[in-house]
């Protein structure tokens, strides 16, 4: 998160490239979007019973359990060529490549068309339980949710492509908890799927990072060169984790105070 | 065609501002409700609290994302607009009148020096616009 919302804060003062990050969790997380309430949203004590870490994210939208995803992180100036001025333009592009991607490992995946077309069965909190437009979904159930902050003219954005799906810790950490949790499983595996469920081979996280690349590379039109944060992203992510990502106050209740 | 009222001043960043002395109201302007989407919570700061020039003094949360708003002036809030509090609907039905967010007691008049009257931020949106 820190180092995301570096490469955000930085891209206001240049006019650098668009940069494209992915990454996995050290360990289990659950993010919350930033205007969430984690009382309402987030079962503090089963996070603790199962040792994953809560952390706050910039973007907006809903909780997401980080454990078999892959998280990646799109930052550019909302000028840039390469993406539509309109904020939903963004959210197609950005699927259009992560779907390219997909159908490399034969899976055929949709943009969602219509805002919040379900409800995942009264899981509200979790971002998998209810697909946005231009979401994406594979017949019918959604395996990428995705969010954004925007800020000077630049726009950073989230997505979570599920490698695995487990429905029992969701239900477990994600709040409200239904009377019929069985029920709840049931109708969230209904609206929730993953890569391992539909690719037509056996995948690993390293492959489906791979072809993800190659879909952005070849929806834009572009070719993707690795880089490192230059040493004034490295000096605002460590500002930022040490004041903001490992700050009780912003992980838990958030708030849009100077964290550097 | 939108319209910007005349006696605004505007930011770069779509935030509009109503001078009274040394008093500067502060709200997002038509435009930008409009590219938002549907406005679901927002963030102000409190009383006292310094907003500095070109920094977020708030954060707005539509069903496209979240939004930094960014100040067009320094100084101390004096007052913060609780109907947005209760109803949030009306920074989109009324962004330049009733939907207004805060208001500061400028530490730096000049800064409005800097900021574009109406005509010149509707050239302005139409720029970014045509660029995007």
């Amino acid at each position: 998160m820190a180092v995301d919302e570096a490469i955000f804060r930085v891209n206001r003062h240049i006019d650098a490239p668009p940069t494209l990050r992915f990454y996995g969790w050290a360990s289990p997380a659950v993010s919350l979007g930033y205007f969430q309430d984690i009382k309402k949203e987030v079962d503090v004590e089963a996070c603790r019973r199962h040792r994953i870490h809560i952390v706050r994210r910039p973007t907006g939208g809903k909780a997401v359990l980080h454990e078999g995803d892959l998280t990646y992180a799109v930052v550019a100036r909302e000028s840039n060529p390469l993406f539509p001025s309109d904020i939903l333009g963004t959210y197609r592009v950005i699927s259009h490549c992560i779907s390219r991607g997909l159908a490399l490992l034969g899976i055929e995946a949709e943009m969602a068309d219509n805002s919040r077309m379900s409800d995942g069965g009264s899981l509200k909190a979790s971002c998998f339980s209810s697909p946005s437009r231009y979401e994406l979904l594979v017949r019918s159930r959604k395996i990428c949710g995705s969010a954004q902050v925007r800020s000077h003219g630049v726009f950073l954005q989230h997505g979570s492509v599920l490698m695995d799906f487990d429905p029992y810790k969701t239900c477990d950490v994600m709040l409200p908890h239904a009377d019929d949790c069985e029920g709840q499983v049931v109708r969230l595996n209904q609206s929730v799927t993953s890569v391992l469920e539909h690719a037509d081979r056996p995948v690993d996280v390293g492959e489906l990072c791979r072809v993800l690349m190659t879909g952005f590379e070849e929806s834009l039109g572009i070719a993707l060169v690795e880089g490192t944060l230059s040493p004034e992203e490295e000096e605002v992510k460590t500002q930022l984790l040490k004041n903001k990502y490992m700050n009780i106050q912003w992980n838990m209740k958030g708030g849009c105070r100077k964290w550097i | 065609m939108k319209v910007f009222p005349d006696d605004l001043f505007y930011n770069r960043e779509h935030a509009w501002v109503r001078v009274d002395g040394h008093l500067a109201t502060i709200g997002i302007t038509d435009y930008a409700q409009e590219k938002m989407g549907e406005i679901i919570s927002v963030e102000l700061p409190e009383v006292d609290v310094s907003v500095e020039l070109d920094e977020p003094f708030g954060t707005i949360e539509s069903s496209k994302g979240v939004f930094e708003l960014i100040s067009p002036l320094s100084g101390d809030v004096i007052s913060v607009n609780e109907d947005v509090m209760d109803d949030i609907g009306i920074i989109n039905s009324d962004p330049h009148d009733t939907g207004w967010m805060i208001v500061i007691d400028m530490s730096d008049p000049e800064e409005l020096d800097d900021l574009l009257d109406s005509r010149e931020y509707h050239d302005f949106i139409i720029r970014e616009a045509e660029d995007g």
